[in-house]
């Protein structure tokens, strides 16, 4: 079944928040989008600022969780049913 | 007509303006207030999320808030210097007043009808300020009031009937009845402009009129406050 946008995000926020940090490699693979959609959804996730992106003490970026992507996470079963409910 | 009976109806005249003035100022600010905070209530839900259904659900209640508020402001005029110093005022801010009002009032539907159909129908939304504006100028300028309710009629019916066919082929899990919500608020929201601008027709069903779409309202921003947390 297709997933649908805010789910993809909630995906991808839920593998970065488990590995606190990560790199863009692993997060495409584990993210199961392909590449072009991934670059698509990481843009719009750093635009809106839901994650960050640092590089560490070994000079490699590495991916990491907002407090506005924590709270994304917070808030994504009420998105959802205020959506359902208001059939928007 | 004796001065003392003439001094007696003046006053009562007086109260009767008096009191309809006052259910005009609440009946506006309760559901001013009720629009502004459905939002603001779902500022949150739309800032994390970007959703285009939320987008227009809120600017939705945005355009309701705006358009009671010049709503309220013509209904003043109209008890102050009667129907004429609205409908007729050659003066460039009378007919800027009612503009406002009724491209308000158009939008807020048009915004709210969008929020439902726009996963359907992308970036679409200039169609809809484009009739909002066609439709508040003919009516400005277009003075037939038959022609005046037609119009709304067709527009309610076209709206609803979209609205309707959106619920039918909608692809959520459970399907509820809040279309009919939609329906009726886009009903009242005609009859609000039917009232500016032909009194006659609501007439003495003004309060049960008010106090529907006052119900109406209250509805929408539990369900939303329920919701948005």
């Amino acid at each position: 079944m297709k997933r649908e946008r805010l789910e993809i995000i909630r995906d991808i926020l839920l593998i970065i928040r488990d590995y606190k940090s990560i790199k863009r490699t692993p997060l495409l693979r584990k993210s199961n989008l392909s590449s072009q959609r991934f670059s698509e959804y990481f843009k719009e996730l750093l635009e809106k600022e839901l994650i960050g992106e640092a590089t560490d003490s070994k000079g490699k970026k590495k991916v990491s969780l907002t407090e506005k992507g924590s709270r994304y996470l917070e808030k994504y079963r009420t998105i959802v049913s205020f959506i359902d409910e208001f059939e928007l | 007509m004796p001065p003392m009976m003439s001094g007696r109806m003046q006053e009562v005249m007086n109260q009767l303006l008096s009191a309809s003035i006052g259910i005009e100022v609440v009946y506006s600010f309760v559901i001013i207030v009720c629009s502004l905070m459905v939002y603001f209530g779902t500022k949150e839900l739309y800032e994390l999320s970007s959703h285009k259904g939320i987008k227009y659900f809120r600017l939705a209640f945005l355009f309701f808030a705006i358009a009671y508020f010049f709503r309220s402001f013509i209904k003043f005029l109209v008890y102050f210097f009667g129907v004429r110093a609205i409908r007729d005022a050659p003066q460039i801010i009378g007919a800027l007043i009612l503009f406002i009002f009724l491209y308000a009032s158009s939008m807020a539907v048009f915004y709210l009808f969008y929020s439902v159909i726009c996963k359907k129908w992308k970036n679409k939304i200039y169609l809809f300020h484009l009739a909002a504006v066609i439709l508040s100028l003919v009516i400005l300028f277009y003075r037939n009031n038959i022609a005046y309710l037609l119009i709304n009629i067709l527009l309610f019916l076209l709206l609803a009937l979209g609205i309707y066919l959106s619920h039918l082929s909608s692809k959520g899990k459970k399907k509820n009845k809040f279309f009919i919500v939609y329906i009726l608020l886009f009903a009242f929201l005609l009859l609000n402009v039917i009232d500016i601008l032909l009194p006659n027709i609501i007439g003495k069903y003004q309060l049960t009129f008010y106090l529907i779409s006052l119900g109406i309202f209250m509805l929408i921003l539990f369900k939303v406050l329920k919701k948005a947390g």
